[in-house]
Formats: structure tokens, C-alpha cells, sequence
């Protein structure tokens, strides 16, 4: 019931705002400047000539950016929508039950974010080829699985650490059935982990390029293939314009779930319980 | 009590891609045997995928909109320019599908390469092979110039095509260098007079593995001796020198030459940024078009070397598991036209100088040619094809790239 000040925790909270802001806001502000930019040199703050040519380019048939956004945008839902559907009951089986080898399984499912990629994608191209899942969108969505479960399956897992399924039990015994118990009392409960660890999987398949290109064939064109084009070339203009539309997606989906990300969230307190 | 225990079933649409209806082409010897009439109506109403370099929005405006316009127009075809950052993305891509016996439903149907890609795919029996006398523009092409004939020194034996000829040159800031050093040896003289002026990007980049292969050529007194096959005993020889060169040079080089640039992009960056005083890149042209788009500033200009750059000549090729081989024919034979390499030559364009010999061309195309006004900041090709310098084969290149990384890179 107390109502004192904490100051140095809220001095800290300044300190972290700040440094957050460094770290995210800031960074994509002269990519924005870039975008409209015609060259900009040392030591000039602010570019002296300006254009839309790198807009105009964004937005052309040629560049592709637009068919991509959407297509990136379908491959990234489907992937986190496939792994809550694998990662949910995964995490609950690690989370809330002993069994023999769990702590392999355990490593199995942290492997992909242990072994670089690269290391892996030679042979996980044979294995798609084999199964005529090459050069569909089918397949990079099926890929983007392996990055993006383990994030899942992790934060998932946490949260059923946390979890009492005595609840459950309650509820049944009050008569409700098996679906109206997952739909009432476990949905509501994991809720938070489904948001957390689904925005991770969002983003991990949104950055997605090597595993893109291969098992897409370049019939798959995703956003950061176009991005990192121009990225690599150092053309700052058009990948300042691609990167504004790049970043969109995960600010809005960070906006709509930013309440579920907050320290008091269940979702964050369950880290490291696994 | 026991309640009928209803399960859930989530359901996931997925698309799936269409199968494609036109010809299948994949396989190349029954093309060998057409004529060309019978291989453009194979071709007709079909696709064709071309991996490419998609760092550039003028080449890709080029392929996709110039190239792309007249194979729909002309010929019914449709292109897919697919961009790439890194064209060992896409051997790999063939490598992998050659591995798991994919032979006739490849996914790619058209590179653009040389050097040491194209050794990859010729050696590892990657490429289509054999079929250039097809192509009716192929009379263009000048077989008996060793810089088309051979890839880096590789013979190129009719497992590619030619599409462009570059040469490496400098760019300097006129406002801040009035006078850049012409050679190498200058150079060298200049980097240790202007400390921190000067850098080069780490090898295995491209264009700074050449930087080095110039020190590397003056320190073997001329690329004559360099020519043939890789000779151990000259290698150690000539790189005990370069290395000592490039290591005396490593104080006097941007941030003591305790760091390189990794990308030429990063080493462009410093140079637009005036943190360095000189920059290079194999492609001579790319000046103006930088200039004009604002990475550079407009006080670049472009210059060759009195003792020489190194050229080469770049290449189209089909993998062999092309599915697409005619319609990739006829890419190739468009790409060749006195008219898309006139148009290629533009400098609002792309400013890349024709594969072709324009001799040969017909005579509105020849006089279209001598019109072309180079960007005035961009190296004069006369000046740069005076001076021109043969690449060595890629066995030398790569010994001389990883020689770097051990003894001055560390």
C-alpha cells in the first residue's frame, strides 16, 4: 500500500529509456534522411540535394519491392502461425513434464540457434529438393520453421514452467469440456508467451536470407533479398527506401503486443525457468 | 462420466506453385541439332530465370525494363531477373541441385559470371556447353581475342557467353587530389608521403584482391611472367616481395592500416566521405553513374595507370539442368545485338563497353556507337585499353588471395 518513490529504480528506467532509444530509434533515422537524399558527404549534417528517385525506384515494377512486402508478409504469418501451433504444445511437454531424454530434446530443439546456418542450408536444399519443396513458398515457409521454433518451443516452455494445471483440473471438474478448458483457462494463461514468443518467430523468419534464397530458388523474392542487394552495394538511398518499408511490419506488430512486453508480463519473468 | 472427446484439427493453407505448361528445354543436345527459327519457337510463350548481381538499380532497370521489354515484345518470353549479393549464391544453388541429381528441372536458367565462378561451374560440369555457333549474333563475337577466349585464364570453350568488357580504374577527388599518383610504383610513393589517405578493401573482396594483383604484377617486374599455368617457385618469389611492399605501406594507410575496409562498398563509403583520398573499382563507368545518383561527389574523376589496369570480359552462362535452355538462347543472343549492347553503352545507361566487336555491327548501330558521349568524369577508354592488363588464371588469383589474408591481413 505504500506509495514512496523509488528513485534509483526510477533513474534506471530513464537510463534504460535512453539507451533503448539510442539503440532502436535513432539508427533508422538517417537511413530515412538517405532514402531522400542525392548523395550526402562529410561534413555536411543534412544532405544538400534531395530526391525521390530512390522512392520512385522502390515503388517500380523493376524493383519488385511492393509484390515482395506482401509475399514476405504471408511467409512471415504462416511461419509464426505454424509454430505456435508446433512450439505451444512443445513447450508445454518440456515445461511441465520429466521424461528420459528431455535434455537432448532440449538441445535438438536449441540446435538451429547453435549451428550457423550456412552450415546446415547445402544440406537441407538436397533434402527439399528430394521432397519437390525447392522454388515454392511452401518450402521457405516450411524452412523459416527451423529458426523460428526454437524461439517458440523456449519461450513456451517458460511459461509452462510457470504454469499449474490444477486449474485446469478445477475446470473439468466443474464440467467444462477439454476445449472450453484450452479455450477459457490454459489460452488465457499462456497468452502472453503465444504473443512474446510469436513476435519472436515473426521477426526471425522476417530477417530471413540464406535459407530464403536457396530453398526459394529466386522464385520466392522476400524483402531482405531485395534489401540486402543494394545493402552490399552501398547504394545507402535505395536500401534507406527498402528499409522503411522493411522495418514497417515489426513496428506495428511491436505497438499492438507492447503490453504484453512489459517486465510485468508473465512471458519475460519465465525466461531462463526451462 | 466419461464426454466424447473432440479433437481440434488447425488447418494451414499453403500455396503451392504452378506447374508451368510451355516447352521443357532441359535437354541441351537435342537444341544442338535446330536451327535457330526452331529453337525461338520452342521458346516462345516460356520463361527464363536470370540470377544476377542485383546491387544496381541502372543495370537492373537495364535487364528488367530494356531486355526484359524485348523478349516479351519480340519473342513472348517472359523474364525473372532474380538480384543476388553474391554470384557463388547461385553456383551453390546448381551445386546443390547437380548433388541431389536434379538434371533436367533446375532453377536456374541463366548466370552472370567469370572468373573464378565460372571455373566452379565449368570443372564441376555445371555449365551447358558447345552451343554458341546457335546464336546467329555470335558472329559478333571476336573468338580469336584471347580476353574473350580465355575467363581468367580459363578457356571458355563454348560453355559461356561474353556480355561485357571491363577495366579496372582509379577515382580521384579533383577538389581535394589535383594530382593522384599514375602507377604503382607512384603509388606507393604517394600512400607513404599522404599518410592516412590511402587504403584498400581486405581481400577476398573483389576489387581489393586486384589492388593487390597490381602490386603483385609490379613486383614481378611485368605480367609476362605471371602468364600460364600457377608456378610455385614464382609465387614465392613474387609474393615474398608484394608482401613486403604492402606490409612497409600497412603505417601509412587510413587508421595506420590497423583495419581494412571489408566491402568495396565500405572503401567507396570512405572515399565519398573524403576520409580517404582514392578510391577504384573494376567497372570504370560506375564513376558517372555514381556521381549522377549522389554517392560520389561531382568532383570524381575517373583515370587509368600508365603501367596498366587489369581488365576482363564478363560472361553469361546456362547451368546445365536449365529447364529453360531455348528461351535462355534467345536471352543470350538479344543480350549479344549490336542494339542491347549499344544501348548497355549508354552512360545514363549503364556505360558498360560492348563484348561485341562494333565493327561487325550493322552500320546505323556502328554510327550510334561513335555518337556515344562517355560521362566526362569517367576514365577514357582509349587511355584504360592502352594500358590493358590480361587477369591471371584463377589457381594464381586465389594463392595470391589467401597469401594476402596470412601475411598482410593477420
Amino acid at each position: 500500500m505504500s506509495t514512496r518513490k523509488n528513485t534509483p529504480l526510477q533513474s534506471l528506467r530513464v537510463l534504460s529509456g535512453i539507451v533503448l532509444i539510442t539503440w532502436l530509434v535513432l539508427p533508422p533515422i538517417p537511413l530515412a534522411i538517405w532514402s531522400f537524399a542525392k548523395g550526402w558527404y562529410f561534413p555536411d549534417i543534412l544532405p544538400k540535394r534531395w530526391t525521390l528517385n530512390a522512392w520512385e525506384y522502390t515503388f517500380s515494377n523493376t524493383a519488385g519491392v511492393i509484390d515482395s512486402l506482401w509475399i514476405t508478409i504471408w511467409i512471415s504469418l504462416a511461419a509464426t502461425f505454424l509454430s505456435i501451433l508446433i512450439g505451444v504444445p512443445a513447450g508445454r511437454a518440456l515445461g511441465m513434464y520429466k521424461f528420459k531424454g528431455k535434455e537432448f530434446i532440449e538441445l535438438l530443439i536449441l540446435a538451429p540457434v547453435i549451428v550457423p546456418g550456412i552450415a546446415v542450408v547445402l544440406g537441407i536444399h538436397s533434402v527439399f529438393l528430394f521432397m519437390g519443396l525447392t522454388n515454392t513458398v511452401t518450402g521457405v515457409i516450411l524452412v523459416h520453421l527451423i529458426p523460428t521454433l526454437p524461439y517458440m518451443t523456449l519461450v513456451m516452455s517458460g511459461i509452462f514452467a510457470n504454469y499449474d494445471a490444477a486449474f485446469e483440473d478445477q475446470a473439468r471438474s466443474l464440467g467444462a469440456s477439454p476445449f472450453k478448458t484450452f479455450w477459457y483457462v490454459t489460452l488465457p494463461a499462456i497468452m502472453p508467451g503465444i504473443i512474446v514468443g510469436g513476435l519472436f518467430a515473426f521477426l526471425v523468419s522476417w530477417s530471413q536470407y540464406i535459407l530464403t534464397l536457396l530453398i526459394g530458388g529466386g522464385r520466392v523474392i522476400t524483402l531482405p533479398l531485395l534489401l540486402f542487394n543494394f545493402a552490399t552495394s552501398g547504394r545507402n538511398d535505395i536500401t534507406g527506401a527498402i528499409g522503411m518499408i522493411y522495418i514497417l511490419p515489426g513496428i506495428v506488430i511491436l505497438l499492438l503486443t507492447a503490453k504484453h512486453l512489459s517486465g510485468r508480463s508473465g512471458a519475460v519473468g519465465g525466461f531462463g525457468q526451462i | 462420466m466419461n464426454k466424447t472427446i473432440k479433437t481440434t484439427l488447425f488447418a494451414t493453407a499453403l500455396s503451392i506453385a504452378s506447374v508451368n505448361a510451355y516447352a521443357d528445354t532441359a535437354d541441351g543436345q537435342a537444341l544442338l541439332n535446330k536451327s535457330w527459327n526452331e529453337i525461338k519457337t520452342i521458346a516462345k510463350g516460356g520463361e527464363v530465370n536470370w540470377f544476377m548481381w542485383g546491387g544496381s538499380d541502372s543495370i537492373n532497370q537495364y535487364v528488367s525494363e530494356y531486355i526484359g521489354g524485348i523478349l516479351k515484345d519480340e519473342y513472348d518470353i517472359t523474364l525473372n531477373r532474380v538480384g543476388i549479393s553474391d554470384t557463388a549464391e547461385v553456383v551453390n544453388i546448381v551445386l546443390g541441385e547437380k548433388e541431389a541429381g536434379v538434371t533436367d528441372k533446375g532453377t536456374v536458367d541463366m548466370i552472370w559470371i567469370n572468373g573464378e565462378n565460372f571455373r566452379t561451374m565449368k570443372q564441376g560440369g555445371l555449365a551447358y556447353c558447345g552451343y554458341t555457333d546457335l546464336l546467329p549474333n555470335n558472329t559478333l563475337v571476336n573468338w580469336d581475342n584471347p580476353s574473350i577466349a580465355n575467363d581468367f585464364g580459363v578457356p571458355v570453350d563454348g560453355c559461356e557467353v561474353p556480355w561485357s568488357k571491363t577495366q579496372f580504374s582509379f577515382t580521384h577527388n579533383t577538389a581535394t587530389t589535383e594530382n593522384p599518383p599514375r602507377s604503382i610504383p607512384e603509388l606507393i610513393e604517394w600512400v607513404k608521403a599522404n599518410p592516412g589517405q590511402f587504403t584498400y578493401p581486405a581481400p577476398p573482396d573483389f576489387n581489393g584482391a586486384v589492388f593487390v594483383r597490381h602490386v603483385f604484377y609490379h613486383a614481378a617486374g611485368g605480367v609476362e611472367n605471371l602468364l600460364g599455368e600457377f608456378d610455385q617457385a614464382k609465387y614465392v618469389e613474387v609474393s615474398a616481395k608484394t608482401w613486403e611492399i604492402l606490409n612497409d605501406l600497412e603505417p601509412y594507410l587510413w587508421r595506420e592500416g590497423k583495419t581494412y575496409p571489408t566491402t568495396i562498398a565500405a572503401h567507396e563509403q570512405l572515399y565519398a566521405n573524403s576520409e580517404i583520398s582514392l578510391t577504384f573499382n573494376y567497372e570504370p563507368a560506375g564513376v558517372g553513374i555514381k556521381i549522377e545518383n549522389g554517392t560520389f561527389p561531382p568532383t570524381s574523376q575517373g583515370y587509368g595507370l600508365t603501367d596498366g589496369t587489369i581488365g576482363n570480359t564478363n560472361y553469361t552462362i546456362i547451368p546445365f539442368n536449365s529447364p529453360n535452355k531455348a528461351a535462355a538462347l534467345v536471352l543470350q543472343n538479344v543480350l549479344l545485338s549490336g542494339k542491347a549492347q549499344l544501348e548497355k553503352a549508354q552512360p545514363d545507361v549503364w556505360g558498360a563497353a560492348p563484348a561485341i566487336e562494333v565493327d561487325r555491327t550493322a552500320d546505323d548501330v556502328k554510327a550510334d556507337f561513335a555518337k556515344i558521349k562517355k560521362h566526362p568524369k569517367v576514365a577514357p577508354a582509349e587511355e584504360l585499353a592502352k594500358y590493358a592488363l590480361p587477369e591471371l588464371q584463377a589457381s594464381w588469383i586465389s594463392a595470391i588471395e589467401k597469401g594476402w589474408i596470412e601475411n598482410v591481413g593477420r
